[in-house]
């Protein structure tokens, strides 16, 4: 039987992804990575990875 | 008659009740919910009180991690009603603690104890829920076993607290780009790793290498430049340098004795971390363009902080005065331009605003 993804890992990995990406164009010269994107980035970033988190944790 | 008399045997003493860490409708670690339990009542005015107590000083956190340690969960307490304390030492040890913490108290003056153990309890608390979020293993089972999960938590904290350190540093240095790659290439191998074999344990590393290296570049942080304390006095105009560069320090720009021509005379000043003063003789015209990462702005009587400050004031003069055009980027710190007043005067060494605000002169130069 194949096995499900872990969805904590699916979310983590694509919050990573999304983090990395922003700073890669910030050193690019794409963006201005400032605090007022950086702070509400993280945020969903660790709150969407904490929920898949909660949502997948065995009771 | 013979009466036979038949005799009960004798009934058996009743168990006390026992406080145990609750298996069933916990919420952490089955702390409140045992409470509940053993006092029949609604095991929600436990949390709500230890919620409470934690902002009193982080006095509930504290009697919840000892708690946890010391009060046996019901998983680990074998059929004959004991619980099967592996690691006895661990529970002297608690027992220690406990007597540590309340002897101050008791005494009037464990304020300073308080202050260490407090924090050693929210260390403890997050090594917990960070083994709980990486293993998937909750703070359940005896003493050993939460205080191993706690000490593992940890010790994944205090790696994560060296990747934030060298990324930051990293990043700071011009490597951003690589350290961007590097977080994209864990993105992608948590990513992988959840159709094959997860990877949970990166995701922190990831992340923490990610934020540490996002706060450097939103706050604009570059060491180019060096480390240390720069003074420039600069003779006349042609003395000037293009940019006025710092990686981290206090870096000085006294024009005072400056030959500086009419017109505007551009000056650029890039600084990571420290500050910066830029010292202008009283007939001079300052226009600023400044960003700060986290920090200040002080220009004369105008002042702006906080967390990505930008100032633009480009006041006109006169065209027979001469305009300075302060163009300055600085990551973590302060800017501060002025006048030869009292609280710029270098022969003390440094600004002393001290509960008043600062004397800086006034921007007089330009056309009103």
């Amino acid at each position: 039987m194949r096995r499900s993804p872990d969805l904590t890992s699916v979310v983590a990995g694509v919050c990573v992804i999304a983090l990395g990406t922003l700073l890669l164009l910030d050193a690019a010269g794409t963006m201005d990575l400032r605090f007022e994107v950086l702070g509400p980035a993280a945020c969903a970033a660790l709150g969407a990875i904490l929920l898949a988190s909660g949502l997948t944790r065995p009771r | 008659m013979n009466e036979t008399t038949q005799e009960l045997p004798p009934e058996p003493s009743p168990q006390p009740r026992r406080l145990l860490r609750a298996r069933s409708g916990r919420m952490i670690g089955g702390v409140c919910a045992g409470l509940g339990r053993y006092f029949n009542v609604d095991p929600i005015l436990f949390r709500i009180g230890a919620v409470v107590l934690a902002f009193v000083g982080g006095v509930g956190l504290l009697a919840y991690v000892a708690a946890l340690l010391l009060v046996p969960a019901e998983d680990s307490v074998g059929a004959s009603g004991e619980p099967a304390v592996r690691n006895r030492w661990l529970v002297i040890a608690g027992v220690v603690l406990l007597l540590l913490i309340s002897w101050p108290f008791l005494l009037g003056g464990g304020l300073v104890l308080a202050g260490l153990l407090i924090p050693l309890a929210f260390l403890v608390a997050a090594g917990v829920l960070v083994w709980w979020f990486v293993s998937g293993e909750g703070p359940s089972g005896d003493a050993g076993d939460v205080a191993k999960r706690a000490l593992l938590g940890i010790a994944i904290l205090a790696v994560c607290g060296l990747i934030a350190i060298g990324g930051a540093w990293a990043a700071a240095a011009g490597g951003e780009t690589v350290v961007a790659i590097a977080v994209i290439a864990a993105g992608v191998s948590i990513l992988v790793g959840a159709f094959v074999r997860p990877m949970r344990w990166l995701v922190l590393p990831a992340v923490t290498l990610a934020l540490a290296a996002g706060t450097v570049s939103a706050a604009g942080i570059d060491l180019d430049g060096g480390v240390g304390e720069r003074d420039y006095r600069p003779a006349s105009a042609l003395d000037l340098r293009d940019t006025y560069e710092l990686g981290m320090g206090e870096l000085i720009i006294d024009l005072r004795q400056t030959d500086l021509p009419a017109g505007d005379v551009p000056l650029d000043v890039d600084l990571g971390i420290g500050e910066a003063r830029v010292i202008v003789p009283d007939d001079v015209c300052v226009a600023t363009d400044a960003e700060v990462g986290i920090g200040e702005v002080r220009a004369f009587d105008r002042h702006n902080g906080g967390v990505d400050v930008d100032v633009d004031d480009l006041p006109p003069a006169d065209p027979d005065v001469t305009r300075l055009l302060v163009n300055a980027d600085v990551g973590v710190g302060a800017l501060r331009i002025g006048q030869s007043g009292a609280d710029l005067d270098l022969d003390r060494g440094h600004f002393d605003f001290g509960d008043h605000d600062p004397d800086l002169g006034e921007n007089s130069g330009c056309a009103t």
